[in-house]
């Protein structure tokens, strides 16, 4: 889904910046790495030090806000993210985070009003979506208690559990802008996405999805012998791929979670991960998953599934590409990496 | 079995969206036409200043975005609704059914957290029911130029007129003067746990009949649960003593600061109003000469059809009067049933003291002032008389009552007394 971290199309997007400017990008992902190791109050200082001669950049200022949030510095997190949604109002992952912050202090309201104008931004912008759900099932249910006049219980003083996006540039919104350019005064050379238009601090973002980044592509030509078994393999790969998405239809996590490698943890800890697939699979009333538009590319143990994947869960519904890094393991293909977009 | 009802239902709406939302739909018709009349009716005194919507107005106005197909002004309505009047319970319902069913979720008790649902559901059905009783009340409007039957005779002198429909949960107010009565605002009300029709102490019922206020009591005197004060009715009264009908302590009064409002059937037998509707109430209804009806179910004539019973029933009370005024006891006595009783009085020692009246006012007219008369039905037929007697050359008389029933086809009188 698209919360999950994509890094091949993030290197994509990398990769761009540093043919334009590689000691941003540099700059960028050594921060970055500082904060994925737990160097908060390091990357904090080398983040404030390069926005200090690039004051407009809009990737370093979200990883800031990203930053402070973790640090518990939540009122100077919720500015960065405020100003980031003033100088940027294409931008759905500066609501999105801003609806997390006031969903941990419990201000659901203003939690709503944030996913609201994140969803305005970008129609389809999923893990907007899903926390919006979230916010609206928690007003609900604090609707109710008052109506039921059992404010008091302790339900009602708990914050449903939202997704922080972490990347400013999620693959989804990328791949969405760039089908359907937002902004128009962006050169019909270079259909940018949302945001590029307003910042020109922020370097263009590659035309087209990176494609080549994601599959082996390069990959050799499998010779004739192999092809009868690479067919086959490559039709087991994708009945792996089907099996994985109706667990999902139907809700079994335990098919679920034994779609993917043991190692699989999306960007997170395995456990968070895992903890943060239940609660949005289980919590919902109904889920379909429905694939079509395969593309599978299998090379010895490891294949590539790419498909369209239309989502459908309670009132949301949501229609994107996704590709599938499978991994043979003992016989079985497992799910080693997931990402939206092709 | 929900299901079913949401099927049969004339409802073009998601079929997820809940029976509370559902019922009140159905009955929400001419609401659209309907929440304005009774918005622009509800000032009792004429307005300062144009006030905001009152809360009930806006709940309707939330169904009529509703029904009109306009989902997010019903949310943001509710929204609002719910939070400049957090207290209003059923205000937090319909706003916690509209996110739910924003998102596309069946709204309802099933979607409420696990534990209010397990305890809650009682409550959760006396919401719904305040839902449809609210809506109805303001679908179904009396029909103009009209009132209650029971409100034979009012004098100019009687400011307000009160009337409870039980059915509809509501309290009419009208305004009274020289041109009659008008409708001039009405309100949610509770009443008691076990519906109406009051017998006995205790029963946690509100009593039907034709009562009085009989005093104002404000919210300094009294607990935080009464709200900004109350009226005290009398019942019992005297046709309810005469059937045995015991316990006390009915009272008009508005809800704890906490409370908006309180479910339908939720009172120990009181007329339980929401405190932005009770303290004009409070502060214009004048004790002792205020009436108030309570019905289960309002019977609305026009005033025009009144006429009949009106002009029997004074014919019936000017006799009364002329032999009030003569000095044929036993005439005087014709009107009094056998039943009688004042007080500790039976009708001998009434008899008694009436030939003493007779005797002491040397047949000078007796004046009936400000003659108001009530009538109710029910197994019996009784006429509620109230009138200042004075006697022709006396500066000042007394505020009397008599209760008159129908024995035999003849109207007796079987109370008669001096009220405060």
């Amino acid at each position: 889904m698209g919360r999950n971290r994509i890094s091949f199309l993030s290197l994509a997007v990398a990769g761009v910046l540093v043919t334009v400017h590689p000691a941003r990008a540099d700059e960028y992902a050594d921060v970055d790495k500082l904060f994925g190791t737990g160097h908060l109050a390091e990357a904090v200082q080398r983040a404030d030090v390069y926005l200090a001669s690039n004051p407009r950049d809009a990737r370093m200022r979200f990883l800031k806000g990203l930053m402070l949030s973790e640090q518990g510095r939540t009122n100077e997190a919720v500015a960065v993210f405020t100003k980031l949604t003033e100088d940027f109002p294409d931008l759905p992952e500066p609501y999105n985070n801003l609806a997390v912050i006031y969903n941990k202090q419990g201000q659901y309201d203003q939690a709503r009003r944030a996913l609201e104008s994140a969803i305005r931004t970008n129609p389809s912008y999923a893990t907007a979506y899903e926390n919006l759900g979230d916010v609206y099932a928690k007003l609900a249910s604090q609707a109710y208690a008052r109506a039921l006049q059992m404010d008091g219980t302790n339900n009602a003083k708990l914050s449903p559990k939202l997704a922080m996006i972490r990347e400013l540039f999620s693959p989804q919104s990328i791949i969405l802008a760039a089908a359907a350019p937002r902004v128009t005064t962006g050169k019909p050379a270079a259909p940018a996405p949302a945001v590029a238009a307003p910042s020109p601090a922020t370097p263009p973002v590659a035309t087209k999805p990176p494609v080549v980044a994601a599959a082996p592509a390069s990959a050799p030509t499998p010779s004739p012998t192999l092809a009868a078994p690479s067919a086959a393999d490559a039709a087991d790969a994708r009945a792996a791929v089907q099996a994985w998405a109706n667990a999902w239809s139907r809700k079994d996590m335990a098919a679920y979670f034994a779609a993917y490698t043991k190692d699989f943890s999306g960007g997170k800890t395995r456990k968070a991960w895992e903890d943060e697939r239940r609660k949005r699979i289980v919590g919902k009333r109904s889920i379909s998953v429905v694939l079509t538009d395969f593309d599978t590319k299998v090379h010895g143990d490891k294949a590539v599934v790419q498909f369209r994947q239309a989502y459908t869960a309670d009132a949301l519904k949501v229609s994107s590409r996704k590709t599938l890094n499978l991994v043979r393991v003992s016989g079985q293909w497992l799910i080693q990496k997931e990402s939206t977009g092709t | 079995m929900r299901r079913s009802r949401l099927a049969a239902g004339p409802c073009f709406l998601p079929r997820c969206i809940t029976l509370l939302l559902i019922v009140t739909f159905g009955l929400c018709a001419n609401a659209a036409s309907r929440g304005q009349a009774s918005a622009s009716s509800r000032v009792v005194k004429a307005p300062v200043q144009k006030p905001k919507a009152l809360p009930e107005a806006r709940l309707i106005e939330v169904y009529r975005s509703l029904r009109a197909g306009d989902s997010r002004k019903a949310l943001a309505d509710a929204e609002s609704l719910a939070r400049d009047v957090p207290n209003f319970q059923l205000a937090q319902l319909v706003y916690g059914d509209l996110l739910l069913v924003r998102q596309g979720k069946a709204a309802g008790l099933a979607a409420a957290p696990p534990e209010m649902a397990a305890s809650a559901a009682a409550q959760w059905n006396q919401l719904r029911q305040e839902a449809t009783l609210r809506v109805a009340a303001l679908t179904e409007r009396p029909p103009a130029d009209s009132v209650p039957r029971q409100f034979l005779d009012i004098p100019a002198s009687t400011q307000h007129v009160m009337a409870v429909d039980a059915s509809r949960a509501r309290l009419y107010v009208f305004e009274n003067g020289a041109h009659g009565m008008k409708l001039v605002a009405d309100y949610y009300v509770s009443l008691g746990r076990y519906g109406v029709d009051k017998k006995a102490e205790g029963d946690q019922r509100t009593p039907l009949g034709a009562y009085f206020v009989t005093s104002r009591l404000e919210g300094g005197q009294l607990k935080d649960f009464y709200g900004p004060g109350a009226l005290p009715l009398n019942y019992p009264n005297e046709y309810d003593r005469r059937r045995g009908k015991t316990g006390g302590g009915i009272w008009l009064h508005g809800v704890p600061p906490e409370n908006f409002a309180r479910t339908p059937q939720s009172t120990d037998g009181c007329v339980v109003l929401s405190n932005a509707d009770f303290l004009p109430l409070l502060h214009t209804v004048l004790p002792r000469r205020t009436p108030i009806v309570i019905a289960s179910k309002l019977e609305w004539v026009s005033v025009a059809s009144l006429g009949g019973d009106r002009s029997a029933a004074r014919a019936l009370v000017e006799q009364w009067r002329q032999a009030r005024s003569g000095q044929d006891l036993k005439k005087l006595l014709s009107f009094y049933s056998p039943q009688f009783s004042s007080g500790t009085v039976d009708l001998a020692t009434w008899s008694k003291r009436l030939e003493k009246e007779m005797s002491a006012g040397r047949g000078r007219e007796t004046e009936l002032k400000e003659l108001s008369i009530l009538s109710w039905r029910d197994t019996g037929d009784v006429l509620i008389v109230t009138f200042g007697e004075v006697r022709k050359d006396e500066r000042s008389g007394r505020m009397k009552r008599q209760y008159w029933g129908k024995e035999n086809g003849q109207w007796k009188i079987f109370f008669e007394g001096v009220i405060g």
